[in-house]
């Protein structure tokens, strides 16, 4: 069986939240995970001092989640995005050069 | 009729150029006299400084009935406003000599609030006057002719005068809280020494005691010492101490805020950015449900169902 580190939709309708969890491949979307490494809220925030970028936050346990990277667990697109991100895997697709 | 007589004149400017005329027909000497007395007239320090300077300085001083705009409510009066040079200097104290707003609020007598709004429209205006913005100077003159207002004082910045000097409002009123609003009736011993700390803890647990929830709780500490009968020297040497444990206090939440900040990994994804912030799987404890875990909890009611709980907020903060 493979371990994916995969997005578990949270939230309300219009309200996305995501967990960010390593789970059996075969298990449902919400069901219990073997573990929570984090949060994802897609929802952007405005900047506090009002000066900057709106901005996502992600919560993320960055020393289990190489843990579970190193035996094996298989990153969905998703989860792969938010891990190139924090700079614990190569990214896997870069933007495409615009003409 | 109020403060116009039934030509629509302001019965105080009818009053004054008659007393004007009679003291014109009396002699040349007197008339002297009338216009020395005009530039010290309580209205002018600030009418001085106006663009509107010369006709503040015509109108006489507004009396009791100028300050009832409706004659059949005499109850209702005027609140003073303050006058242009009194906004100028908060603005100079707040953004010039970097004095803080609590500060200011307390040397003056106005409340917090009011400090800083003055301190927004005065940034406002300059902006304006940058940009060349047209100003209702026309207007802003009427309006300012028809309230009472409050003028600068510098003297009253010293003890003595202070005194004497009505300052702009109260500024140390007690907020009412919405957990003070109910009558209790505490049957309490003879002998036990009740004070406001005990009071706020019947009200509500959480309550602070009166004194810290004025807005100028440093001023009730002052005048609590000045009661005790400290020495200036003592007094002076605990507000300084006061003043370095809150600067103290300031400095050691600025570090840790700016800690907070370091730990989070900012990442510029173009529209966006994204903020990692690093967290710990064990904080969920054994049962995943630890008050320090992070997520969407498994196999738990949402909070959101329980009783009490509002899913449309009823205050916009």
């Amino acid at each position: 069986m493979v371990v994916k580190i995969r997005l578990a939709r949270f939230g309300r309708r219009k309200a996305p939240f995501y967990n960010i969890v390593v789970a059996q491949a075969r298990t449902a979307r919400n069901s219990k995970p073997i573990e929570v490494l984090g949060t994802y809220d897609p929802i952007p925030k405005a900047p506090t001092d009002g000066e900057g970028k709106p901005f996502k936050d992600v919560k993320l346990d960055s020393a289990r989640a190489k843990y579970w990277l190193g035996v094996g667990a298989q990153p969905s697109d998703p989860a792969w995005r938010l891990l190139s991100m924090a700079g614990l895997l190569e990214p896997k697709y870069r933007p495409t050069t615009s003409k | 009729m109020g403060a116009y007589n039934r030509e629509g004149q302001l019965t105080r400017v009818v009053k004054a150029s008659r007393e004007q005329e009679r003291e014109r027909n009396s002699g040349g000497g007197s008339n002297e006299s009338t216009q020395q007395r005009q530039p010290s007239d309580p209205n002018n320090p600030d009418g001085a400084d106006n663009p509107d300077g010369t006709k503040a300085a015509t109108l006489p001083p507004e009396s009791r009935r100028d300050l009832t705009p409706f004659p059949l409510d005499p109850q209702f009066i005027s609140q003073p406003v303050l006058s242009g040079w009194f906004k100028d200097q908060i603005w100079k104290q707040v953004i010039l000599q970097g004095l803080s707003v609590r500060e200011v609020s307390a040397s003056l007598g106005v409340e917090m609030s009011r400090v800083a709004a003055v301190v927004r429209l005065v940034e406002i205006e300059k902006e304006w006057k940058r940009i060349n913005k047209p100003l209702m100077r026309q207007y802003h003159q009427a309006v300012m002719n028809m309230l009472p207002k409050t003028l600068w004082n510098p003297e009253e910045t010293t003890e003595e005068n202070r005194k004497k000097t009505k300052t702009h409002e109260s500024i140390n009123d007690l907020p009412v809280h919405v957990a003070t609003g109910q009558q209790i009736f505490l049957p309490t011993s003879e002998s036990r020494h009740f004070t406001r700390k005990d009071a706020a803890r019947v009200f509500d647990a959480k309550l602070l005691p009166a004194d810290d929830r004025v807005p100028h709780p440093e001023l009730a500490v002052m005048h609590k010492e000045v009661l005790e009968e400290l020495s200036d020297e003592e007094r002076k040497a605990r507000a300084e101490a006061r003043d370095a444990s809150e600067e103290q206090k300031r400095k050691v939440a600025l570090a840790r805020q700016a800690k907070k900040e370091a730990s989070i990994k900012k990442v510029d994804i173009g529209r966006f950015e994204y903020r990692f912030s690093e967290i710990k799987v064990d904080d969920a404890g054994k049962d995943g449900r630890g008050l320090k875990g992070v997520g969407w909890r498994y196999g738990v009611p949402l909070m959101d169902r329980s009783r009490g709980q509002h899913k449309i907020p009823r205050a916009v903060e």
